[in-house]
């Protein structure tokens, strides 16, 4: 588990894992995907709409939508929204179709 | 159909509406508590979930009375719906619900109360649409509800204390901050002052941070604001420039940062989408902090029996939003007669004399922290300001000198506020340049028309509502 980013002062219920973009990771209940996602590295989340450019988590709060991936198939979720769950497949890096 | 009835509707559960909430159940009246997020508490109060684990925290005493008051919902008859989102309110205070992303279902109530909070506002500059450039209350959100630092250093940059509850956060959770650039000078801030005697709860709180941000050896560098975010497909560095009184950049002043991570954060907007879906009256006050519900003393708005309490009417903080979830509760109960006249204007009364003095203190800092027309017009050409349809100010600046100088006919050439976030981020910062561009108040400007679905839904959840 990489835990550079965790907060060492939060005592946290035994790991689950998750895949990213086909790698799994390590999260702990109750995190957010976004956490998840920060505390592995992950900082891109989707590409712009019109430009296609790399974007990440930026209000965190489910207002601004530019943290959106793709949940167990299900395209455009926020991961500042989302709880992760054992097993989730999470896919970064999807733009809107055109 | 599956529909819901209630006396009392409340939208949001931070502050006002949890407050609103116990005082109504403890009168035995029927209340539905719904909101967006997975907890309860709203942004003020959010701490690390049980099912993720525990981690010690400080509480003051606002926070302290936060958490009875969420005890309180938990422990009382009060229905709570998280993870339930609002779509829609129809005349009959009749409600449009998603929950958790699956189930699309009305809700009727007799009364509705928006506490539906606030959000923050942004300062457009080159970069700042790049990985790694991130709202100060995501840092604040990750930190508080994931256990988790965005980076193991980051820079804070902005205006307004949050700033420094930003920094502070951080610090707390063991990372660094690399500076604090705050926009506006410290001078500015010797009226406050005439604020100390009522407001020592927040001046403590205020204290509490500084002592550990200056102890922590962090620069906080005044009249200083972020021009340029740069790196390669992420954040990797930060100029910062010196602003004059008047904020003009001195030239010649510019220092470049090294960080991962850049905390900004420039104020707040009130969550107003609600209130106009709903149709009740908004309107536009600086001292407020921009467009914000119009509502009675009572805080009833223009539509009978819709009430407004926290954030949506003033940006002010905690303790003027537990005083609006006291009184929007307490004028209904007097309305349903579950209070009796003389009890209800004494009560009324102090409450009412509360709001003044927590207006006040908001007006404060609306007035300080109020980034200004020339901030807005320095914004270079190619920065983006709609994130979601990526509509540079260059385009904003042709389209208005072509005409299109209104919320509404900006969308003809560029599709401003027309993304997946509806203009929750772009839409205040989108005003504000409007404002700057033609001279005009923002109080002449008729804001864009909310309508339902006032956020994203699936097709799935609407399939799955059937009259």
């Amino acid at each position: 588990m990489t835990d550079e980013l965790r907060i060492a002062a939060v005592s946290r219920r035994p790991a689950i894992h998750i895949r990213v973009n086909g790698r799994s990771i390590a999260a702990t209940p109750g995190e957010t995907v976004l956490a998840a996602l920060t505390a592995a590295g992950f900082s891109t989340m989707k590409k712009s709409n019109v430009r296609g450019e790399a974007r990440g988590a930026f209000c965190g709060m489910g207002v601004c939508y530019e943290c959106l991936v793709t949940v167990n198939g299900v395209p455009k979720q926020r991961s500042c929204m989302t709880e992760v769950q054992d097993n989730m497949e999470i896919q970064t890096y999807e733009p809107d179709p055109s | 159909m599956n529909q819901t009835q209630a006396d009392v509707l409340i939208i949001g559960n931070g502050f006002a509406g949890i407050v609103a909430a116990n005082r109504l159940a403890d009168a035995a009246v029927d209340v539905v508590l719904l909101d967006e997020n997975l907890h309860i508490g709203g942004q003020l109060l959010r701490q690390v979930p049980e099912r993720l684990g525990r981690a010690a925290s400080h509480a003051d005493h606002v926070k302290k009375a936060g958490r009875r008051f969420i005890a309180g919902v938990k422990a009382k008859k009060i229905t709570v719906l998280n993870r339930t989102r609002v779509l829609g309110i129809y005349p009959g205070h009749e409600v449009l619900i998603e929950e958790n992303e699956k189930k699309v279902r009305t809700l009727k109530a007799g009364r509705i109360i928006l506490a539906t909070g606030g959000r923050e506002k942004f300062l457009p500059f080159p970069g700042w649409t790049m990985p790694g450039v991130i709202s100060g209350g995501a840092v604040q959100v990750l930190i508080k509800s994931s256990g988790v630092l965005p980076a193991r250093e980051i820079l804070v940059g902005g205006s307004g204390l949050f700033l420094f509850s930003v920094a502070y956060e951080c610090l707390k959770a063991g990372g660094r901050v690399r500076a604090v650039l705050e926009r506006t000078g410290m001078l500015d801030k010797l009226p406050l002052a005439a604020q100390l005697p009522r407001q020592w709860p927040k001046l403590i709180e205020g204290a509490r941070f500084m002592s550990r941000i200056i102890f922590s050896g962090v620069p906080l560098r005044f009249r200083t604001r972020v021009v340029e975010a740069r790196g390669r497909g992420r954040l990797e560095q930060v100029v910062a420039a010196k602003v004059d009184g008047s904020g003009k950049i001195i030239p010649g002043r510019e220092k470049t940062y090294e960080t991962p991570l850049l905390a900004v954060s420039h104020g707040f907007a009130a969550n107003v989408e609600l209130a106009q879906m709903a149709g009740c009256g908004i309107e536009f006050l600086d001292e407020r902090g921009g467009w914000v519900a119009v509502t009675d003393d009572h805080l009833e708005t223009s539509v009978p029996g819709i009430y407004a309490a926290g954030e949506i009417t003033g940006i002010a903080g905690a303790l003027k939003s537990i005083n609006e979830g006291e009184i929007a509760a307490l004028a209904i109960l007097h309305k349903m007669e579950k209070c009796a006249e003389s009890d209800f204007k004494t009560r009324m009364k102090k409450l009412l004399a509360a709001r003044r003095r927590h207006l006040q203190f908001g007006k404060y800092f609306n007035l300080l922290y109020r980034i200004p027309a020339a901030d807005y017009l320095a914004i270079p050409d190619e920065t983006l300001v709609c994130r979601c349809e990526d509509v540079t100010m260059g385009e904003l600046r042709k389209a208005v000198a072509n005409g299109y100088d209104t919320p509404a006919t900006l969308k003809i050439p560029l599709r401003t506020a027309m993304g997946d976030c509806q203009g929750r981020t772009c839409g205040p910062i989108v005003y504000d340049i409007l404002a700057a561009l033609t001279g005009r108040s923002q109080a002449d400007m008729t804001p864009l028309v909310v309508r339902p679905p006032v956020k994203p839904v699936k097709i799935d959840s609407l399939a799955s509502f059937s009259e």
